[in-house]
């Protein structure tokens, strides 16, 4: 097991560099200037600026030695400088990472505990209200884009339902630290967090629900029941743990996605995190910063890939015994 | 000695749409401890419906619509679901034909066996585990030690059924029973596992219904008889008697259709020509009053058609028929 | 396909057992997705939204970017979905951003097919170090999270429907490259492939005539989730404002109200419930194809 994960590792380390050197071609293939383009706001960048571009990347040298500066550069964590923020790339994104990974996992969690959780309780029941409620919810889920289900959002908690607050990530007016201020961000977390988890939740639970009625089925179960445990135990023990095998390949593939839908809710809430940056990068096409995110974001997904593999070891041991 | 199980008059039917359609119907037998009785028909007969009333596991749908099923002299028919529930594992259990998907493939062994053990006897999870370790000892299992960690899929088809064995013997039942625990298996496999049964018998004293189509098995293993069809008890009796003497057209033509049978301790009988019973099993909802053989019986004339078999029989050898048939053919 | 080469007239019956082997899944699919309900439902609502974005411009001759009144006046009699911070009518933005919004989805499905079913068929039909080269590009792919790595191509090259369908298409044709080479793979083993490879078939005609016709009915699901995904991220694109300036769209609509919103519901409610119809048809349709498919699926 520990040296599939290294291969794992390996592995997600080479796609890492493809991805430094996707970006590279990105840079020489977009219209204009290479220089320009590092420089970002297109035109906007002084003479001076331009030629230390030029000189930092050796752009006159040959692409090859362009591209090994650049790997260099990558390697010692140095993404470029956004002119626009006048920051170094790294540093910045590492200021919005946290608010980010925040917001994923607990969308994650929430769609996963919350969408197994439906699918399991209509799977007990096929033909039962909730089973529609679970078709019905998880096609809606699919269909509205999740920049409009949070607006909807922000309309329904803004006058009708004022719980939770509708912009920021916390109140500018508290101190930030101590307990008050986590719960202060939780509280600003709630309707980003449920906007993002609710396409996914639909999409959980109707594939737990399904998988949930296949194991439901499965000969084991009939011997568990001969067993006199309780349904209980072979509901939540016996049936779960089959079904959830699906639900984990699930999670592992649609990482990516849960981080680009992420983009869109953090622009509708105002949440500072990647998203967010990506957003304001792209408006001022600062290309170095949302390259950097890019590269980012890759690493995140590919640390998510690695966890749910583990994961999926965890719970199905056919995969993890298998030499 | 009073009888382990004892089933009267049981009769089981689905709610279907257009009304209630009869599964088994006036189903009567008993077991004592240490004994086995064997029960035989094709598929469709109803015999895995048996063991799941017995058990209480009916499907959806199905329902005890009368009779009685004594476990040790209390009517499990009649009891509550909590109630049945701490009997099953403990005092009667149940062991599955398809060892490969009857275990779950996410949990060991151990955790398998140990289930049981911890619920209905209340073991700890170091107790429980070392008499786990000791019941795979038991069904044979080489290096159990080690083996109780091990993962279903791990395991050869015969281990499984030993583990199977284990999990359903651990809690030492009252009564097993045994829905063709040897079909999917290897003819050697298939062997040793009767062997293994006989074994484990002898020494919990458990009594066993064990479900079959296969008389070859039933001859070695097993004291008495039940031959099912259409959800009736055509024929019921020693097991000996009922191989050498069957009366029962439909029992005769089992028996024929079973190459090379030993009929119990008797010598090998001269091999007969094979012959096949044509026609099929009645559906559900497609079974009358009347012998349900009887369509597919060389021997139906007469009241066969006109009015339902009566069951005769001297002592324990019973047989449901018009024209029951004296000797082997 | 030019490619292929001339099956020599011997192999003419091996032929007609394929193109039986073709046609009947489809033909029959199609039987069956007509009596499902969850499919026709969709299809009706798919073909209302189509006709209306084809003739509703036609029949309401209002430009979506001209200003029609007063700025947020209410939906009425006049303006029924009401007009945006501009004072544009909305229902007249949304009858022409249709137009915009459904070509990007349609065009951008077609690339990702393409692209997916050319990866996965190579990959599952030659196998080897192809099979391994592509797929791991496939998983280089997969890395990139999509939509913003569709953001950063539309950014770098600019904004037109052009630059938007294309960048859709070359981020999400992964699935379906898995897809397809998972069918390859199976359907490869089958009898009557290895009938045709033994009767002399070539590889460029066994992949097009004879596995992948069969391959296609998860392939149809498949596309029309593609379509609808799209959509979306065509939607969620305009939305931040990456979209073509000069074409109206339903995604751009809300973006450029969405400050908005707590004035005047119905500037972003009416654009977004279109894409939400719009979506939801197709996914309907893709559900009851799939139910079609799997026609033992249904008793369930």
């Amino acid at each position: 097991m520990i040296t599939d994960i290294l291969v794992k590792i390996a592995n997600a380390a080479l796609l890492l560099l493809a991805v430094v050197v996707l970006n590279f071609c990105l840079i020489h293939a977009a219209p204009g200037d290479p220089a320009q383009v590092i420089a970002g706001e297109m035109g906007g960048a002084s003479q001076e600026v331009l030629d230390q571009i030029r000189r930092l990347y050796d752009l006159d040298k040959p692409m090859l030695h362009q591209l090994a500066i650049y790997i260099g550069k990558v390697l010692q964590g140095d993404f470029g400088h956004s002119f626009y923020f006048n920051e170094s790339v790294t540093k910045l994104i590492l200021q919005r990472l946290p608010a980010t990974v925040i917001l994923v996992l607990a969308a994650l969690s929430l769609a996963v505990l919350a969408g197994t959780f439906l699918g399991v309780l209509s799977a007990r029941k096929p033909n039962g209200l909730l089973n529609h409620f679970v078709t019905f919810f998880s096609l809606a889920g699919y269909a509205a884009p999740v920049f409009w289900t949070g607006l909807m959002l922000i309309l329904l908690f803004a006058s009708a339902i004022p719980l939770f607050p509708i912009s920021g990530m916390a109140d500018v007016a508290r101190p930030k630290q101590g307990a008050a201020y986590i719960l202060d961000v939780l509280h600003h977390l709630v309707l980003p967090a449920l906007t993002l988890a609710i396409v996914y939740m639909a999409q959980y639970s109707r594939l737990s629900r399904t998988s949930m009625i296949d194991a439901l089925r499965a000969d084991y179960i009939r011997t568990a029941r001969a067993k006199g445990l309780s349904e209980r135990t072979v509901v939540f023990k016996h049936a779960l743990r089959n079904a959830l095998i699906p639900v984990v390949t699930m999670v592992g593939l649609q990482f990516g996605h849960l981080f680009a839908g992420a983009v869109l809710v953090e622009t509708v809430f105002g949440w500072p995190g990647l998203g967010r940056l990506v957003f304001e990068s792209i408006l001022r096409r600062d290309y170095p910063t949302l390259l950097g995110v890019l590269f980012f974001s890759a690493l995140l997904v590919m640390l998510a890939n690695i966890a749910t593999d583990i994961a999926y070891r965890l719970v199905d041991p056919r995969i993890r015994l298998r030499r | 000695m009073s009888a382990i199980l004892d089933i009267k008059n049981l009769t089981v039917t689905l709610q279907q749409s257009p009304g209630v359609v009869p599964v088994l119907e006036n189903l009567s037998f008993s077991v004592k401890a240490g004994k086995t009785i064997a029960l035989v028909g094709e598929s469709g007969c109803g015999k895995s419906m048996t063991a799941l009333a017995i058990m209480g596991l009916l499907p959806d749908g199905f329902q005890i619509a009368g009779g009685s099923i004594a476990l040790e002299g209390q009517d499990v028919a009649k009891l509550p679901g909590d109630a049945l529930r701490q009997l099953r594992g403990n005092r009667m259990s149940m062991i599955f034909q398809e060892p490969m998907t009857a275990l779950n493939p996410v949990y060991t062994v151990g955790d398998q066996i140990s289930e049981a053990l911890r619920l209905h006897q209340g073991l700890s999870r170091q107790t429980a585990r070392e008499r786990a370790i000791a019941m795979l000892r038991a069904v044979q299992i080489p290096a159990p030690e080690r083996r109780i960690d091990a993962y279903p899929h791990q395991l050869s088809g015969g281990m499984r059924q030993r583990v199977m064995i284990a999990m359903a013997l651990a809690c030492r039942p009252r009564l097993l029973i045994a829905d063709e625990p040897t079909t999917a298996l290897d003819v050697t496999v298939q062997a040793q596992i009767f062997d293994l049964l006989r074994e484990m018998q002898q020494d919990i004293g458990t009594a066993i219904v064990l479900i079959t189509h296969d008389l070859s098995a039933v001859a070695d293993i097993t004291d008495e008889v039940a031959v099912l069809y259409a959800g009736r008890c055509i024929e019921q009796g020693p097991t000996a008697t009922i191989l050498n003497q069957p009366q029962h057209p439909y029992t005769r033509g089992l028996i024929a259709s079973v190459p090379h049978l030993r009929l119990g301790l008797a010598a090998a009988q001269p091999s007969e020509a094979l012959e096949e019973i044509p026609g099929m099993v009645p559906g559900l909802g497609k079974r009358g009053p009347l012998c349900g053989f009887a369509p597919r019986c060389r021997y139906s004339a007469g009241p066969c058609l006109e009015a339902p078999p009566p069951t005769t029989g001297t002592g324990s050898h019973q047989v449901a028929c018009w024209h029951p048939q004296g000797e082997a053919a | 396909m030019n490619t292929a080469p001339p099956v020599p007239p011997a192999l003419t019956p091996a032929n007609e057992t394929v193109a039986i082997v073709r046609i009947s899944p489809l033909r029959e699919t199609f039987r069956l997705f007509v009596q499902n309900p969850t499919g026709m439902i969709g299809a009706c609502l798919f073909g209302m939204i189509l006709l209306l974005t084809l003739f509703g411009p036609t029949l309401y001759e209002i430009d979506p970017f001209d200003i029609a009144g007063a700025p947020f006046t209410s939906p009425d009699a006049e303006y029924w979905f009401g007009t945006d911070y501009l004072g544009r009518d909305i229902l007249a933005g949304i009858l022409v951003g249709g137009r915009a919004t459904l070509t990007v989805g349609a065009v951008a499905a077609i690339i990702t097919l393409a692209i997916g079913i050319a990866m996965g068929s190579l990959s599952g039909f030659f196998g080897g170090m192809l099979d391994t080269t592509l797929m791991k590009i496939t998983e280089f792919f997969q890395v990139l999270p999509t939509l913003l790595f569709a953001m950063v191509l539309v950014t770098l090259f600019g904004a037109s429907l052009q630059t938007i369908t294309l960048a859709i298409g070359v981020v999400s044709w992964t699935g379906v490259a898995r897809l397809t080479r998972a069918e390859f793979l199976r359907i490869r083993e089958l009898d009557y492939v290895k009938a045709a490879t033994a009767a002399g078939a070539g590889s460029s005609y066994t992949i097009l005539r004879v596995i992948l016709p069969n391959a296609l009915p998860p392939i149809i699901v498949a596309a029309a989730f593609a379509i609808g995904i799209s959509i979306l991220f065509e939607g969620g694109m305009s939305f931040l404002g990456l979209g073509d300036p000069n074409v109206m769209s339903w995604g751009m609509m809300i973006g450029q109200n969405r400050n908005y919103a707590l004035d005047a519901w119905w500037v972003v409610v009416m654009p977004g419930a279109a894409i939400f119809l719009a979506v939801l048809s197709i996914s309907l349709i893709g559900d009851g194809i799939n139910d079609a498919l799997n026609p033992r699926l249904r008793k369930r």
